[in-house]
């Protein structure tokens, strides 16, 4: 019965919006913000907070089911995403209470991987 | 090999709640407005679902301080997987309490992985969360991206 749900499409992040959620979740990692540090660390340049794919992510599920609860969320960090990539979530309800979904950039690579259920 | 990390009480507020949901671009106004809160049965504005994050780092013995007791560096560790469930409500006006247990840690290839669950419980000693992480820590940096961790 694996449902599509309509995809949800996310501009591409600014390196300033990096260090927004960065000062939001507190989570001051310079790989996030600092390019002399993610290439010091062999990343071409700073990487997206993996949670801030997730918050993204679980803001998908409100929107594709307001009115339930989530019961439990599992996601992978399958890809690193950087500042300037525009991003498409999409998702598939497999049960009545349960669905997947991913993160990708526009060449289709996968950022995160999921899995949801709901109450 | 268990060890154990205790995380400051921490306080949750509408403010801080509004600042993260900002950064993460939500737009649902139960994170911002308390009527819309109220009106959606939540008793004060609900924390986002991934909020537990801001309990993790801006604590007063925050992530750092476990890193640090842990013998991390956080520049060498990248996120790998992230579990939550939802057993009750985080909201505005909550004071939550979290340990976090290192539940398992191996090495594969040059990597070394770092499994952590944290519990978290409000100030009725109900438990509201169970955030489980998998941490990767790089042992020898390469010249090229690392591409996925599976």
């Amino acid at each position: 019965m694996a449902q599509k749900l309509p995809d949800i499409h996310k501009n591409p992040l600014a390196p300033i919006d990096m260090v927004r959620y960065s000062g939001a979740s507190g989570d001051f990692n310079e790989i996030h913000t600092v390019p002399k540090v993610a290439r010091s660390k062999g990343l071409k340049d700073p990487i997206v907070h993996g949670m801030l794919l997730m918050g993204w992510a679980a803001a998908a599920i409100d929107e594709w089911f307001p009115d339930r609860k989530r019961a439990k969320f599992t996601v992978r960090f399958v890809g690193m995403a950087h500042a300037g990539e525009a991003f498409v979530i999409e998702g598939i309800l497999t049960t009545e209470n349960a669905g997947e979904l991913q993160i990708k950039d526009a060449s289709g690579t996968g950022k995160l991987v999921g899995s949801f259920e709901m109450e | 090999m268990e060890q154990e990390f205790h995380y400051a009480p921490f306080r949750v507020e509408a403010g801080k709640i509004r600042e993260f949901a900002l950064a993460l671009g939500l737009r649902n106004p139960v994170y911002f407005n308390k009527e819309a809160a109220l009106d959606a049965g939540y008793p004060d504005i609900p924390a986002p679902p991934t909020y537990t994050t801001v309990i993790d780092f801006w604590n007063e013995r925050d992530f750092y301080q476990l890193f640090r007791v842990w013998g991390l560096d956080p520049n060498d560790i990248l996120h790998g997987e992230q579990s939550f469930e939802y057993e009750k409500d985080i909201i505005s006006g909550d004071v939550i309490s979290a340990k976090a247990v290192l539940t398992d840690r191996f090495d594969k290839k040059d990597k070394r992985f770092y499994q952590i669950e944290t519990i978290y419980r409000n100030q009725g000693n109900e438990v509201v969360r169970v955030g489980r992480a998998t941490l990767i820590e790089r042992r020898e940096q390469h010249g090229a991206e690392i591409a996925g961790h599976s």
